[in-house]
């Protein structure tokens, strides 16, 4: 089940009326967003079910092991059986293919035959994300920042559907602790919550799957069928689509939340008006980064061990994310040519001449776009030739006024100052709620029938 | 030491709970009013199962009510503007052509487009020159729609691919797209010489024809399926100025989709029957699934590579790659080498 599905519409005010309805009575509403929840994810797959299960009860018994052992090495053990259970279920459903299938290729160049059969291995939707919560979890209760959760305290935290499937991935200790007393009624941010999932909307069905029908996909697909009029307009369309996709499912999953009652933290906060590539990492898809760098990154040593290990452990972290993001090699090389980026910053770091800001946000703005060309390519052969479009000259083909209005929009309102546009959201955000609620349906509506065939291509980073 | 981070809530004006239902009941009377038929058409277009049990049981009645008030009417009328133009408007739909489908019909003629001259020894006609491809289909055209164009590309022989894949469409359920109107349009708009067509991802669904629904796979759902593919081909190749090559499915994992996918084989090969001249059916089950066996992997030059996706239906890049190949020996055969690549 999407967001924007006939689906969701029936199913939520179903949910969000019984779930304020039963918050007095905290055990029922507890099995009842459970069941909600589990339904939720039922529609895309009943048999992933059984493994969402089956992570919050590994989880959780390794959790109630840390608590009951004693001695450091008993209890980092237990952590580590638990994480390396976590990230089998990652690993076998999402890199099995491609990590036998690179192994095969290996082994046979050296003459030795197929060591696994291959598989098509389906990837459970959200399992990337979950199993990253789960992981947050049990890492945090050994360090001793988070408590042992009641079971069904971190079955609602692995399975709560606004964040199930595509995040934000919400650390364990912001979440469990607004399950401890229930949401107060009275102070809900319903206004807030109605324009994030109006934004949200917009952003993905008008702007990201408009510029992908009619600006990327089709160049993506074919580079060598197009100059470099039409792949800069295919990139620049895929930075703006990108954002506006994943950012988009976010609002719609924060403000969803807010709705239920629960805060979930920011995830993008204007990414391309970012003067550096490590700036970058602060705005865009925020909590996975945090993750990365609280997960990775300083237990690697972080930033304390000189230069040469900062600088290792900056690409070993931006590899990971990478391929975090799925199991090819465009990802690999994603995360390479960030962790790249970010370890000259590094080094550059400190020294007295630095780019004037109009040239620092060029820099790192294009920096990002060719990022993204491994990134989208289906594989690194079409990333190469759509690289080499960029400067083999033609016609202008697919630049149309609506293209170039969603482009130039997104980034303009990315750059643009924050306070007058801090001052209408707070303006839309005081409507009263038949104001909300009729805004959001003329909202609903447009996006509806903006939409060709009644069908709404599913998020990218559902895929992830 | 326990740290709790709550994010902080967001500024402005808080409301009560009372207030966030009061919001969304609000958002979902009105859109029962004005989108009542659409909720109810998505119910009908989707497959059996709770979900489309649950959502026809809110849209059948909220269909009638915005029938009776005709809101339904005044909300498309006012958001007409925002629709994209997909030029599905025109003649040759299906539900046009069913009162006179596949029902009892005096015996059709035979004509010499029955016959691909090659069966019986006989120099094919040499068809218009090749400047345009049209690759075609529902999910299934993709990847391999982009490795036509992609091959065409490379050979730089002026040759245009146009692709145009249907997401989640079928020729079963026409009411999402009517495949017989696409086709129309998309030999109206591109005038193609070839068309690629693949598709059958989604099929199943059962048909209305001549006042009865038909369910899936018996004689009559098959007949009427090979009655709608056929008026595609007639489209599609153009008074046998162009060429169609029709690509069988490969048999899914699933058991269930199987038997599908085993009527639609049938009856796109009925289907072509009259049309052998110019239309070709280009095999994909026996490339894929040999036997009828369902196989993930498959060798692939020598090395054994994995050919489906995990969905168990669609074709992964290695696998389009293998079903370009004879593809595009399909089109070299009418077309010559000139052009058409080799791979």
């Amino acid at each position: 089940m999407v967001f924007p599905s006939v689906e969701f519409a029936v199913f939520f005010p179903v949910v969000l009326g019984l779930s304020w309805l039963l918050m007095p009575r905290p055990r029922a509403w507890k099995a009842f967003i459970i069941a909600a929840s589990y339904l939720f994810y039922a529609a895309a797959d009943v048999r992933f079910c059984a493994l969402l299960a089956a992570v919050t009860l590994v989880n959780q018994v390794g959790a109630t092991l840390v608590g009951r052992v004693s001695g450091d090495r008993a209890k980092n053990a237990v952590v580590t059986v638990t994480v390396g259970l976590d990230l089998l279920a990652l690993g076998f459903f999402k890199y099995y293919g491609f990590f036998v299938s690179n192994v095969d290729e290996v082994l046979r160049d050296v003459g030795l035959g197929a060591p696994a059969p291959l598989l098509a291995v389906a990837l459970p939707v959200g399992l990337s994300f979950f199993t990253f919560q789960a992981i947050s979890y049990i890492v945090d209760v050994r360090r001793g920042i988070c408590e042992r959760a009641t079971t069904v305290d971190l079955a609602i935290y692995l399975s709560f559907f606004p964040h199930l499937v595509a995040g934000p991935i919400v650390r364990a200790r912001e979440f469990l602790p607004q399950l401890r007393t229930p949401r107060d009624p009275r102070d809900v941010a319903v206004g807030a919550g109605v324009m994030l999932i109006i934004f949200g909307l917009v952003k993905k069905v008008v702007i990201a799957d408009f510029l992908a029908r009619n600006a990327v996909d089709p160049v993506f697909a074919v580079p060598e069928a197009y100059g470099a009029p039409d792949a800069w307009t295919a990139l620049l369309g895929y930075a703006v689509q990108i954002y506006c996709d994943f950012s988009g499912y976010t609002d719609i999953a924060i403000g969803l939340a807010l709705l239920m009652g629960f805060i979930f933290p920011q995830n993008f906060d204007r990414p391309y008006r970012s003067l550096s590539i490590r700036e970058f990492w602060r705005r865009w898809h925020m909590t996975l980064s945090r993750y990365l760098r609280d997960f990775i990154y300083i237990p690697l040593g972080g930033n304390r061990e000189g230069q040469a290990k900062t600088i290792r452990n900056l690409m070993i972290t931006m590899i990971l994310g990478g391929l975090w993001h799925g199991a090819a090699w465009g990802f690999v090389l994603w995360g390479a040519l960030h962790g790249a980026a970010l370890a000259l910053e590094h080094l550059r770091r400190g020294r007295a001449q630095s780019l004037p800001p109009a040239a620092a946000w060029l820099f790192t703005f294009l920096f990002v776009c060719l990022a993204w060309i491994p990134f989208r390519a289906p594989n690194l052969d079409t990333a190469w030739a759509f690289t080499q479009r960029l400067v083999t000259p033609g016609p202008a083909t697919l630049l149309t006024p609506g293209i170039a209005v969603a482009i130039i929009g997104v980034l303009a309102l990315q750059v643009a100052p924050e306070r007058p546009l801090d001052a209408l959201r707070e303006r839309l955000v005081a409507l009263p709620a038949v104001a909300l609620g009729a805004s959001l349906a003329v909202a609903v509506a447009l996006v509806a029938a903006a939409v060709p065939g009644n069908a709404v291509p599913p998020f990218i980073y559902f895929q992830f | 030491m326990v740290e709790d981070q709550i994010p902080a809530p967001p500024t402005g004006r808080h409301l009560s709970a009372r207030d966030a239902v009061v919001a969304v009941c609000v958002c979902v009377v009105l859109l029962l009013l004005f989108e009542g038929a659409s909720i109810r058409r998505s119910g009908e277009e989707m497959q059996s199962g709770w979900e489309r049990t649950l959502v026809l049981s809110v849209g059948r009645p909220a269909g009638a009510l915005s029938d009776r008030t005709g809101l339904g009417g005044v909300k498309d009328r006012l958001v007409a503007w925002a629709h994209p133009d997909d030029g599905l408007s025109g003649p040759g739909g299906f539900e046009e052509a069913a009162n006179t489908g596949s029902g009892v019909q005096p015996v059709a003629p035979v004509t010499s487009d029955a016959f691909d001259p090659r069966q019986l020894g006989l120099r094919p006609a040499r068809p218009r020159t090749l400047r345009t491809v049209l690759v075609t289909g529902d999910s299934l055209a993709q990847p391999l729609d982009a490795k036509v164009a992609r091959a065409f590309a490379a050979a730089d022989n002026e040759v245009r691919v146009t692709r145009d894949a249907r997401i989640g469409t079928s020729i079963s359920q026409p009411d999402i797209v009517d495949w017989g109107q696409l086709a129309a349009t998309q030999v109206r708009r591109k005038h193609p010489e070839a068309v690629v067509m693949f598709m059958g991802a989604n099929e199943g669904f059962p048909m209305r024809a001549r006042g009865r629904t038909l369910d899936c796979c018996g004689p009559e759902w098959a007949a009427e399926y090979a009655f709608r593919a056929r008026q595609m081909m007639n489209t599609y190749r153009q008074a046998g100025a162009a060429r169609v090559y029709w690509l069988s499915l490969p048999g899914p994992r699933d058991p269930a989709r199987q038997r599908i996918s085993r009527t639609v084989n049938a009856a796109i090969t009925v289907a072509a029957a009259p049309y052998r001249a110019q239309v070709r059916i280009v095999d994909m089950t026996d490339l894929f699934t040999p036997g009828g066996r369902y196989r993930a992997a498959m060798p692939v030059a020598g090395r054994r590579e994995l050919v489906r996706q995990a969905d168990g239906v669609h074709l992964n890049d290695a696998g389009a790659a293998v079903a370009l190949r004879p593809v595009l020996a399909a089109l070299r055969a009418d077309f010559g080498a000139q052009r058409v690549p080799a791979r």
